[in-house]
């Protein structure tokens, strides 16, 4: 197992751990996990892609990151005016 | 094992050991203010030393230069994205983001 997998999983257990976070509590801390989960996904898949040698997960790791931005702006607006 | 090698994995590890601090600290943080501070190194610190990693190995090809937009993306959006959270988490709370009569005289 190369340094990147190792360092891969760590992410992948702290991005288990933010899931937990996030599955319990009220509605704002849930927002702050989701932010955090949202960069914790995207630092795996880039640990992943170069540990498993595959281009493609750098692809995902691009979109994901433009994606996780917008949709955490739209929960955010929501949680301001509705939730 | 290489000096590249060597720079790789304490560039990892020194990535992980931010985004674990980073998640302990959200998850144990008293309230969403603070948990949101520590939203920034992850965000900003990690990203930037994996790209750094990524770099280091692959030098700038389409690997290297698609770690360093993930960073770049985050280092831009991060900042943006926490202050529109702490506003919308005042908003929330107080129903206006700016400071209330209250506020404004213990200032």
């Amino acid at each position: 197992m190369t340094g990147w997998l190792v360092a891969a999983a760590v992410v992948l257990v702290a991005l288990l751990a933010t899931g937990l976070f996030v599955s319990r509590g009220p509605v704002a801390d849930r927002l702050v996990g989701l932010e955090l989960g949202g960069v914790l996904s995207t630092l795996a898949l880039v640990l992943l892609a170069e540990g498993f040698n595959r281009d493609i997960y750098f692809d995902l790791a691009v979109v994901l990151a433009a994606v996780t931005f917008t949709s955490s702006l739209v929960f955010v607006r929501f949680l301001e005016r509705w939730l | 094992m290489t000096g590249q090698q060597v720079a790789i994995d304490v560039l990892l590890g020194l990535a992980v050991a931010v985004a674990l601090g980073a998640t302990a600290g959200v998850i144990l943080a008293r309230d969403n203010l603070d948990r949101l501070h520590f939203l920034t190194p992850v965000s900003v610190v990690s990203t930037v030393l994996v790209a750094a990693a990524v770099v280091a190995r692959e030098a700038l090809d389409a690997r290297g230069l698609k770690a360093l937009m993930v960073a770049a993306a985050f280092l831009g959006v991060g900042p943006v994205l926490n202050q529109a959270t702490a506003r919308a988490l005042r908003v929330r709370e107080r129903g206006d983001w700016r400071l209330g009569d209250e506020e404004r005289e213990r200032r």
